[in-house]
């Protein structure tokens, strides 16, 4: 008798493994920039807290979080994350204070920073951040990091979903790079710096769906850190 | 002292020659230096009595408290190391939640008093431990009713109507053995309770006390909590105007 | 690079010698940890608005099984303390273990008895927490919670939301589910903070209606829960006032006397 014919040459069938995966990150949008001067720094951020979609959840989600009263930290990226950042740097922040009996400096934030993302590196906080204020010398100071630690020091950054917008106009008019002509002193003024991070945040609202609401403005000098709210679109 | 226990009280792993444990009678001891416990288990609910002696004037009022609860339904009173104790409620708690956790209603008072009281025996079977230097009342309503029951540092549990422990353990069981359990409700018994209280108290040895006052029961809508200041205050005055006529 | 490297082998590139496939039968999951990968048994929105004075939260009593419309009268909601209540839209399953914790430790609470109670606001934390700890694991609670409470101490409303990767947020509306799609933005159209409870409670039964309408995983019983000064409270199922179905039901009753 014959065998029945067998296709032996075909692949047995594949089973997929059909397990969809919990996806642990969700992109909450968002952006914040920072500009520093000699004796100052400037820090806006949108309000708006997206669902990682085309949704808001909320319109009164601040991305800036003071730390000490020379130093703030602006994040964008994943909301959860972020909380989570901001309670172990604010745990540390004061354990520091108890044990040396002075407040951490705006420079040895910037490197714990680094430190406790890079420890996070093979699960990051999905986090993009601007450690920003004066240094111990007064002088303006920011760190611009990825999420997983790498930095380093700037004199004006953005991060997050409108930092591809912003950031050609600060290298613009802040670092006023390539210009033919440069007019007047280099450095902005502190006022100068807070208009222009007005401009920039609300143009990145024009665009960046994930942007708007409302601002923060921070400004951080000798006297200390200095709020403000500032009106973006609402659509 | 020494020679009482002639090498067999070092450890609770050996027995003396007339079958006693010496490390337990010792802490029979501990239980029997403490404030007085009573305890009515009535047919409304059960009430906890304490006369908490106060080592020092500077004491604020709600310190080192010999009544706990448990879960809601769970309450403890304290005879003893107060530390030891501690120990035991944390334990009960854990096995409260534990319960719930499994069985997904609170758990009998039998239950946990029995898991408590071998949690307690554990501590008499080994040479590196020692037994607790307390006894504990465990009270509470369950699906049986009013339930109250006495765990000693052997590691005995036993259900009772009325107990009493530490100093003045043997006149309140005295004025215990004349309650009618079964007819007394619970507001009866805070006040009985509070009266033995204030009689077996030792004016002379001890220094001030307070009394501390807990209970469960149907008014309290089955939880086990301290019994309100309205409750607590005119049973307290009662059972001092009691003292007082016994006096003269 | 050998042909074993291939996990699924194209056209043309069938390696004919190798070791036998395993079979589709002989397939068995691997001892990977069971997860929840996708809610199983789930409930559709929650929404909430804050009002002058309080809090008001509605939502459906269904808990659907994928489309089939399972458990039809399930309190979504639930009260925690005295001043807290949490409504939750996802898996049921992972919400009744989050009241199991939630009662231990309001009972914790109590047991220490310092005449000190949690916060609603507390709760909403330790909730962030509790999801954001186990979306960390890779291992969510599938839920949407909104937490609600109201404080009689400070005469404060709180209304909160937490999802499963622990985002959270304090907001004067919130919804979730479908309703973040079909009430956030009716919500965002008629709410003012001035409005009265019963102007509150009108909205929320228009959005559960409007929901019910368009929301497949939907149903037209609903509860709804205050936290205001008069304390914590969540209604009894009530049916929504819908469009009348009747039409349907005669014709299914003509369709019985043919």
């Amino acid at each position: 008798m014959m065998e029945p014919l067998r296709l032996t040459a075909l692949p047995a069938k594949e089973v997929p493994m059909r397990q969809a995966r919990f996806e642990p990150y969700v992109d909450n949008g968002g952006t914040v920039l920072a500009i520093a001067g000699s004796d100052y720094c400037v820090i806006a951020g949108d309000t708006r807290m997206s669902d990682g979609g085309y949704g808001i959840q909320t319109r009164q989600y601040t991305k800036i979080f003071q730390l000490t009263n020379k130093c703030v930290i602006a994040t964008s990226g994943m909301q959860a994350d972020t909380l989570a950042l901001r309670k172990r740097l604010e745990t540390v922040l004061s354990r520091y204070q108890k044990e040396h009996g002075k407040p951490m400096s705006t420079p040895a934030i910037s490197q714990y920073l680094s430190n406790t993302l890079y420890q996070k590196r093979f699960f990051p906080y999905y986090t993009f951040n601007l450690v920003c204020g004066v240094d111990e010398d007064g002088v303006g100071c920011i760190w611009t990091y990825d999420a997983v630690g790498s930095h380093e020091r700037v004199k004006m950054s953005s991060q997050g979903s409108g930092n591809q917008l912003v950031q050609p106009l600060l290298d613009n008019q802040v670092g006023k790079f390539n210009q033919r002509i440069v007019d007047g002193p280099r450095e902005l003024s502190s006022e100068q710096a807070v208009s222009l991070a007005k401009d920039a945040i609300t143009s990145a609202g024009e665009r960046d769906i994930y942007t708007g609401d409302f601002a923060d403005i921070v400004v951080i000098n000798s006297t200390g850190v200095h709020w403000e709210k500032f009106n973006l679109k609402l659509d | 002292m020494t020679s009482v226990g002639s090498g067999y009280d070092l450890s609770v792993s050996t027995f003396s020659p007339d079958g006693k444990i010496f490390q337990i009678e010792y802490a029979n001891k501990a239980v029997e230096n403490s404030g007085t416990v009573v305890a009515i288990r009535a047919k409304d609910g059960v009430v906890i009595g304490v006369e908490k002696i106060i080592p020092s004037k500077m004491l604020e009022s709600t310190s080192n408290r010999r009544i706990h609860s448990i879960d809601l339904h769970v309450g403890i009173g304290i005879a003893g190391f107060l530390t030891d104790a501690r120990q035991l409620v944390l334990r009960a708690r854990d096995e409260a939640k534990q319960y719930k956790q499994v069985y997904g209603q609170p758990i009998p008072i039998k239950v946990l008093s029995q898991r408590i009281a071998s949690f307690c025996h554990a501590f008499t079977l080994y040479g590196s431990v020692r037994p607790f230097g307390c006894s504990i009342t465990v009270v509470g309503i369950d699906s049986y009713g009013p339930q109250l029951f006495l765990i000693e540092p052997s590691g005995s549990c036993i259900g009772y109507f009325g107990t009493a422990m530490g100093k003045g353990k043997q006149a309140a069981k005295n004025e215990l053995e004349k309650v009618k359990f079964a007819d007394i409700t619970c507001r009866e018994a805070i006040k009985l309770v509070s009266k033995i209280i204030y009689s077996v108290h030792d004016e002379v040895k001890d220094k001030d006390f307070e009394l501390e006052l807990s209970w469960i029961s149907t008014e309290s809508n089955n939880v086990h909590q301290m019994v309100p200041a309205p409750l607590k205050d005119e049973a307290e005055t009662l059972a001092k105007q009691a003292l007082e006529e016994a006096n003269m | 690079m050998s042909s074993k490297h291939f996990r699924f082998p194209v056209f043309g590139q069938v390696d004919y010698f190798g070791q036998p496939q395993h079979s589709a039968a002989s397939y068995t999951p691997s001892e990977e940890k069971q997860r929840t990968t996708d809610p199983i048994v789930t409930g559709s929105s929650v929404i909430a608005i804050k009002y002058n004075g309080g809090v008001v939260m509605g939502c459906d009593t269904l808990c659907s099984y994928g489309s089939l419309a399972r458990f039809n009268n399930i309190q979504r909601v639930k009260q925690f303390g005295p001043k807290t209540i949490v409504g939750y839209s996802g898996e049921h399953s992972d919400f009744q273990s989050i009241t199991q914790l939630l009662d231990d430790l309001v009972i914790d609470d109590q047991c220490i008895d310092d005449k000190s109670q949690l916060s609603t606001e507390e709760i909403w934390n330790y909730l962030a927490r509790v999801l954001y700890n186990r979306r960390n694991k890779v291992d969510p609670l599938w839920n949407n919670l909104v937490v609600m409470g109201f404080d009689k101490k400070t005469d404060k409303s709180f209304l909160g939301k937490v999802d499963l990767y622990g985002t959270c947020f304090k907001d004067d509306y919130i919804a979730t589910g479908y309703g973040q799609h079909i009430a956030l933005p009716l919500l965002r159209k008629a709410y003012s903070p001035d409005m009265t409870l019963e102007q509150a409670q009108k909205l929320i039964t228009d959005c559960l209606r409007v929901l019910f309408y368009r929301d497949a995983r939907s149903s037209k019983r609903v509860q709804l829960s205050y936290a205001n000064a008069n304390g914590m409270e969540i209604s009894a199922p009530i049916e929504l006032e819908t469009y009348n179905w009747d039409i349907g039901e005669a014709a299914v009753k003509s369709f019985d006397q043919v």
